[in-house]
């Protein structure tokens, strides 16, 4: 991309970075949270590690160690063993999510860059971690080459597919995410066994402003987001819903950049 | 007799670091589960003075999990353990599942110790008073059954 931006690609920007602003406030709960969990489990192992070294010392402080006293070394080991697994696993959740936020935020990469799909279909995941507690989400991901794209919007996309996906689900269900590709292009299908859409909704879901959920802020931009973010990609998404058993979004993107502006 | 201490959270990182202060810490038998139905199961098997739960779990919630606890096992102290601290929750704990305490995540682990301790005395006291009732209805019915035949002795 050379020159300055298009003003149809500027107010795109602004309308991708207002809807992820949006999400990420609905989100900032759950990542609170998501993040609690294992800083508290830090906090506390750390706690256990100063008295599982204070127990040690207290056993060595006579330079002897008697039978009864190895035993309870070996105890004192067994907990510490376990409390450093379970260190482990925190480091790594946050880590996780960290790494989640920062590739959907992409604040560290060029405007257009070419990504690996799952990478940031895994970040969202990541970030929505806590929003998916009660849905069991399956990836089925295929052997896909990297696109070049706007990562941010991308993930964007993904994002607002999967909120709806799990809003679709009350009760919870499933999540399938599929990917594919063929003709140059790389597919993304994200299906929920949710509610579906009813058949005189179906041509209305990506116009402004329709929602069925009530009058939530933000609420109502999302697919018309999407859409605009893919056919700005020069990308197609297309959806097929069965009112009772669910609904599949299917996103088509080209392999090579080409968006609205040319390149 | 060895006390033991029934734990439940969906995350097996929490339940593993208290399950490992509690070993290090003391001489309680730990029960660790993750998921609040084995859990229940658990409690329908075996002896159990503290319940601690998360409040937060796929399938059903700690309070509910502590309100079925306690139907089964009344004289068992029930522990929730919230990263939710909200009032609501709180009195919904309180009145649905007869909450001994409300403990905030992050805990903290003396904290936790002591709480545990005095809900193990509470509910030690709880089972000597059932002991106590159940003897003591006993002792009357006996006594009753006394009276009639020495009714039926004299009269």
């Amino acid at each position: 991309m050379t020159g300055p931006a298009a003003p149809h690609e500027r107010q795109m920007a602004e309308a991708v970075t207002q809807a992820r602003l949006a999400t990420l406030g609905m989100l900032v709960a759950g990542l609170a949270h998501e993040i609690n969990t294992p800083l508290g489990t830090l906090n506390s192992n750390h706690d256990v590690l100063r008295r599982a070294l204070l127990r040690l010392q207290s056993i060595l402080a006579d330079e002897v160690v008697s039978p009864d006293e190895l035993d309870e070394v070996r105890r004192v080991i067994a907990a510490v063993d376990s409390i450093i697994r379970v260190n482990d696993i925190a480091v790594e959740r946050m880590t996780a999510l960290v790494r989640g936020l920062r590739n959907f935020g992409r604040i560290d990469r060029a405007d257009i860059d070419v990504v690996d799909l799952h990478e940031g279909i895994d970040s969202t995941l990541a970030i929505l971690a806590h929003e998916l507690r009660e849905i069991r989400v399956e990836r089925r991901y295929g052997d896909v080459p990297r696109i070049e794209c706007h990562p941010q919007q991308v993930n964007q996309v993904i994002m607002n597919l999967v909120l709806n996906a799990r809003q679709a689900m009350p009760g919870g269900g499933t999540i399938t995410i599929s990917t594919w590709t063929g003709d140059d292009r790389v597919f993304v299908r994200v299906a929920d066994t949710g509610v579906g859409i009813p058949a005189d909704c179906i041509e209305r879901i990506f116009e402004p402003g329709f929602t069925t959920r009530g009058g939530r802020v933000g609420m109502g931009l999302g697919l018309l987001i999407c859409r605009q973010i893919i056919e700005h990609h020069a990308g197609a998404i297309t959806v097929e819903s069965a009112p009772g058993s669910g609904s599949a979004f299917t996103v088509s993107l080209p392999v090579h950049y080409a968006g609205a502006t040319g390149h | 007799m060895q006390n033991t201490v029934l734990l439940v959270d969906d995350e097996p990182m929490v339940a593993l670091s208290l399950r490992s202060f509690l070993e290090l810490e003391t001489s309680y038998r730990v029960l660790m589960f993750t998921s609040p139905l084995e859990a229940l199961e658990a409690l329908e098997a075996e002896p159990v003075d503290v319940l601690i739960a998360d409040f937060m779990m796929p399938g059903m919630d700690g309070i509910t999990f502590l309100g079925r606890a306690r139907e089964m096992k009344p004289l068992t102290t029930r522990i929730l353990l919230t990263g939710y601290a909200d009032k609501e929750n709180a009195i919904r704990a309180i009145n649905q599942a007869g909450l001994y305490y409300y403990l905030e995540k992050p805990w903290d682990n003396e904290q936790l110790k002591v709480i545990i301790r005095n809900g193990i005395e509470r509910s030690a006291l709880f089972n000597e008073l059932d002991m106590r009732v159940s003897a003591l209805e006993q002792a009357n019915v006996e006594l009753h059954g006394l009276r009639a035949r020495l009714m039926e002795a004299f009269l």
